[in-house]
C-alpha cells in the first residue's frame, strides 16, 4: 500500500505564476492540497501613509503604482474622490479623454491577463498574439499621456494633456482591429479541447459565496450576479453608452475567462461610442483652485477597475494633504477567497485557481 | 479536435503576418513627443520660485538660489539645481508647474548606470542634456 | 513625521519668501486654465484651513464636525455654539493675518450653506427608515447618531454605539428590508481623539449604499469582528489591526497582514514615529 506523508511546499514569493511577489504556503498530501495560506505584504509601501505627507495632485503618481496594469482607473478614483468632495465640474470633453483611456487600459489589462493566464496553464502563442494588441494599446497611452505604464495622465477636475492630432483617429482605426483579433482569440483559445479541459469545474464558487466573500468584477460576475457599477451607479459619461454587463452562471475559471473576453467587446462598443460623440473643442481642465483644499469631510467613492470594484476614501480636515487616505483594492478582497477554493483540490490547478482570480500584487500590498 | 485545428488556422495565418517587433538597441525606438524622459534645464529662464520642489512628490530635487548679480535687476537667479535620479519618479509635475518652463522634459530614457553616484544629476548635467527635447510642455 | 515635517520647512519658507511672485507668474500663464478664483466651496475652507494651520492643526477631528454640519443642515437650526466660536476665531486670525484671504466673499459660503438647509437629501427617507428599524429591534441606545453624508454621494451613514455594532451590522445584512449583504469596503482611521472603523455595505436587493461607522477608544481600540457575517471582513480587518491597532475581537485570524508580527508600532496612527527617521 502506497502511504503518503503530508508535506509542506513554499510557493513564491518568487514564483513566475504569482506574476508578482506572492507568497503561498501549500500542504499538500500527495497531489491534493490540505491547506493553503497566502502570505502577502512583499510589495507594501504604505501608499496611505505616504499620501497623508503629500498634496492631492501629488498622490496621482503613486496611484498609477497600484495597480499597474490599468493605472487609469486608479487616477480616476482619486480625482473622482476629490472631484466628489469639492463639489467640481468636470468638462466634457475631459470626461470622453477619461473614459477613453480608462477603457483602453481596462482592454489592456485584460489582455495581459488573458495572454499571462494561458502561459501559466501551458499554452504559450496566445500570450504572443495578446502583447501584440496591448502594444498597440500602450502605444496610444503613451502618444495620449507620455508614458506606456505609469500615466500621471489625470488631474483634479480634468486632465493634463488634450488628444494629440490624429489620435481619436487611431482610437477609431483600433477597434475593428482589435474586434478582429479578438476573433482570432476565440478561434485560437475558446474552443480549444485542452484548455476547456483544464479551466470547467475548477475553482468553482457560488453566488453566495461570492458575495460573502466580497468579491468584486469578473470573479463576482461569474456567478451570475449582473453588477457592475459602471452600469448600476454610473460614475463619470457612462450613462450615455449603451454597453451590457456579461456575466455567466457556472463560477468556475472557464466562466471568468468567458466574461473577461465579452468585458472587451463591451469595452470596445463603449470606445466605438465615445470616439463618435467625442467633442473636438472644449476645456480639459475645469476651474479647480490652484491649490486644492477640498472641504472637511470625508467621501467614499467606488468604481469598476478591471479587477473588480476600486474605491477610494477621503477623511479631509481643509488642509492641502488629506487626513486619511484608503484605497479599497480589489485585488486585495478578491484574494481573500483562494484559501478555500484551494482546499482540496489537485496541485495542478493551484495556478487555474490563482491564475483565475486575476491579482496584481501592486494592488494587494497597497 | 476541431478546436485544435481552428487554432493552427489562426496561427497559421499569423505567420504570414508583418513583424511587430523592434530591433530595438540596433535601431532607436520610435517615441511620441510627449514620452517623458530625463530633465533638460535651462537655468537662464529659472527665476528660482521653488514650484518645483514643492510638487514634486518624492522630493529629489533640490535647488539653492541667489540674488542678481546685477543691482538693477530684481529678482533672484539660480546657482544650484540637482536632481536626485535614484528617486525621481519622471511623474512630469516639476515641468507642469514651472511658471517659465525652465524645466522641460525630453525623450531620453537611456538611464542605466555603473554606480549610483552617477544617478544625481546637477545643473551641469541637466542644461547640457539638450537633444530630443519635448515640443509641447 | 517630525523629520518629515522638517525637511519640507525649508522649500515652504522659500516659497513664503516671493509667492507673489510665484502667484503673478501663474497668473499670466495662459495654458493653464485655472481660474485664480475658486469658485466654490473653498472660500470658506481655505480660510479655515489656513488659519487652522497656524493654531498647528486644530484637534477637532474632520468626521466630527462633519457629521455636525450635515446634522446642522439637516434639522435647519443654526450652527451649534462650538462651531459658531471656532468659525469666529478663524474669521479672526484671518483677520490678523491681513492677507487678501480676507477680501475673498465670506458671504458665499454661507450662501451654499444655507441653500444645502433648503433642499433635503434625497436619501433622507431611506434613513429615517434603517434608523427606526434599528431602533425598533435594538432599542434607541444603539444608535449614536445618524445623518447623510452630502460630500459622499448623499450617502445614509449610522454611528454605532460599540456595544451594538456588531448586533446592527446583523441586523442591517439579515433584517429582509434592508439586506445589507454585500461589505464593500471596512478599514479604520485614527482621528486623534478615538479611533473610527469604517464599513461600507451596499445591499443588492435594494440597491442602496449605507456607512456603518463606530467610534472606539484610542488608548484600547477593540471591537467586534464582522468576520462571522461577511467572510470578506476578514483581511481588511488584519490590515486595520496591522497598522492602526485595533484588535477584532472573534476574528479567526487576527494578525499583520502587511508588516509581519516583529513591527513596532502602528504606522498609519497619527503619533507613530519612523524607526528609520530617514527613510
Amino acid at each position: 500500500m502506497v502511504r503518503t506523508e503530508e508535506m509542506l511546499l513554499n510557493v513564491g514569493p518568487q514564483h513566475p505564476s504569482t506574476h508578482g511577489v506572492f507568497r503561498l504556503v501549500v500542504k499538500v498530501d500527495g497531489e491534493i492540497i490540505k491547506e493553503a495560506t497566502p502570505v502577502i505584504g512583499y510589495l507594501h509601501r504604505g501608499t496611505e501613509k505616504l499620501a497623508e505627507d503629500l498634496q492631492y495632485t501629488q498622490i496621482i503618481p503613486y496611484t498609477d503604482r497600484m495597480d499597474y496594469l490599468s493605472a487609469m482607473t486608479n487616477n480616476y478614483v482619486l480625482c473622482h474622490a476629490v472631484e466628489t468632495l469639492m463639489g467640481l465640474e468636470v468638462p466634457e470633453k475631459a470626461e470622453y479623454l477619461r473614459v477613453m483611456a480608462m477603457e483602453l487600459g481596462r482592454i489592456a489589462s485584460h489582455l495581459v491577463w488573458f495572454g499571462t493566464y494561458l502561459l501559466d496553464i501551458g499554452a504559450t502563442s496566445p500570450f504572443l498574439y495578446a502583447f501584440r494588441e496591448r502594444e498597440a494599446i500602450i502605444n496610444l497611452l503613451n502618444e495620449l499621456s507620455g508614458a506606456r505604464l505609469t500615466f500621471n495622465y489625470m488631474r483634479i477636475g480634468g486632465v493634463k494633456w488634450d488628444a494629440p492630432e490624429g489620435w481619436v483617429d487611431k482610437v477609431r482605426e483600433f477597434i475593428p482591429y482589435m474586434r478582429n483579433e479578438l476573433e482570432g482569440y476565440h478561434d485560437l483559445v475558446t474552443g480549444n479541447e485542452i484548455f476547456v479541459n483544464r479551466v470547467k469545474n475548477v475553482g468553482t464558487y457560488t453566488k453566495e459565496d461570492a458575495i460573502q466573500y466580497s468579491l468584486s468584477g469578473a470573479n463576482l460576475r461569474c456567478t451570475g450576479v449582473k453588477f457592475d457599477l459602471r452600469k448600476e451607479e454610473p460614475y463619470s459619461i457612462y450613462d450615455r453608452f449603451d454597453f451590457d454587463v456579461p456575466t455567466e452562471e457556472a463560477g468556475d475559471a472557464f466562466a471568468r475567462y468567458k466574461v473577461r473576453m465579452a468585458e472587451i467587446e463591451e469595452s470596445l462598443k463603449i470606445l466605438e461610442q465615445a470616439v463618435e460623440q467625442f467633442p473636438e473643442d472644449g476645456k480639459i481642465l475645469g476651474k479647480v483652485p490652484r491649490v486644492i483644499r477640498p472641504p472637511e469631510g470625508e467621501t467614499y467613492v467606488r468604481i469598476e477597475s478591471p479587477r473588480g470594484e476600486i474605491g477610494c476614501y477621503i477623511a479631509s480636515d481643509g488642509q492641502k494633504e488629506p487626513y486619511r487616505l484608503k484605497f479599497r483594492r480589489p485585488s486585495f478582497y478578491n484574494l481573500q477567497i483562494l484559501p478555500k477554493l484551494l482546499k482540496g483540490e489537485n496541485m495542478a490547478n493551484l495556478v487555474t485557481i490563482l491564475g483565475g482570480v486575476d491579482i496584481v500584487l501592486g494592488e494587494v500590498d497597497g | 479536435m476541431k478546436g485544435l485545428a481552428k487554432g493552427l488556422k489562426y496561427t497559421l495565418k499569423n505567420m504570414t503576418q508583418e513583424k511587430v517587433t523592434y530591433d530595438y538597441p540596433e535601431e532607436p525606438l520610435p517615441l511620441p513627443d510627449r514620452f517623458r524622459g530625463i530633465q533638460k534645464f535651462y537655468p537662464e529662464k529659472c527665476i528660482v520660485c521653488n514650484q518645483c520642489v514643492n510638487i514634486c512628490p518624492t522630493d529629489c530635487i533640490t535647488l539653492t538660489g541667489k540674488k542678481h548679480p546685477d543691482p538693477e535687476r530684481k529678482g533672484r537667479i539660480i546657482e544650484t539645481y540637482n536632481i536626485n535620479f535614484e528617486i525621481c519618479i519622471l511623474c512630469d509635475l516639476c515641468t507642469e508647474v514651472c511658471p517659465t518652463e525652465a524645466i522641460v522634459m525630453t525623450n531620453n530614457f537611456e538611464l542605466a548606470e555603473y554606480s549610483r553616484d552617477e544617478f544625481f544629476k546637477d545643473l551641469q548635467w541637466l542644461d547640457e542634456n539638450d537633444t530630443n527635447i519635448r515640443k509641447e510642455n | 513625521m517630525t523629520a518629515e515635517e522638517n525637511g519640507k520647512t525649508p522649500n515652504e519658507q522659500t516659497d513664503a519668501g516671493n509667492p507673489d511672485q510665484a502667484e503673478e507668474l501663474k497668473a499670466d500663464e495662459a495654458k493653464q486654465d485655472h481660474s485664480q478664483k475658486p469658485e466654490s466651496v473653498s472660500g470658506k475652507a481655505e480660510t479655515e484651513a489656513k488659519s487652522e494651520k497656524d493654531a498647528k492643526k486644530s484637534d477637532k477631528p474632520a468626521a466630527e464636525s462633519q457629521s455636525e454640519r450635515n446634522k446642522t443642515a439637516e434639522s435647519s437650526t443654526s450652527a451649534t455654539a462650538d462651531d459658531q466660536s471656532r468659525k469666529e476665531t478663524a474669521r479672526e486670525k484671518a483677520d490678523q493675518a491681513g492677507t487678501k484671504k480676507t477680501r475673498r466673499p465670506k458671504k458665499k459660503a454661507e450662501k451654499e450653506e444655507a441653500r444645502e438647509e433648503l433642499e433635503p437629501s434625497p436619501k433622507e427617507p431611506l434613513l429615517k427608515k434603517y434608523v427606526s428599524i434599528i431602533e425598533e429591534h435594538l432599542g434607541e441606545d444603539a444608535l449614536e447618531d445618524s445623518f447623510i453624508n452630502r460630500a459622499s454621494k448623499d450617502l445614509p451613514t449610522l454611528i454605532a454605539h460599540p456595544g451594538f455594532y456588531f448586533s446592527i451590522a446583523k441586523l442591517l445584512k439579515t433584517h429582509e428590508e434592508l439586506q445589507f449583504n454585500y461589505l464593500s469596503e471596512l478599514h479604520g482611521t485614527d482621528f486623534k481623539e478615538y479611533m473610527e472603523v469604517y464599513v461600507h455595505l451596499y445591499s443588492f436587493s435594494q440597491k442602496e449604499n449605507m456607512a456603518l461607522k463606530v467610534k472606539l477608544d484610542r488608548e484600547q481600540p477593540e471591537i467586534d469582528s464582522l468576520t462571522p457575517l461577511w467572510e470578506g471582513a476578514n483581511w481588511p480587518e488584519c490590515e486595520a489591526y496591522d497598522l492602526l491597532g485595533i484588535k477584532f475581537t472573534n476574528h479567526p485570524d487576527l494578525k499583520r497582514i502587511f508588516l509581519g508580527e516583529d513591527w513596532e508600532g502602528y504606522p498609519l496612527r497619527k503619533d507613530y514615529e519612523p524607526y528609520d527617521v530617514e527613510v
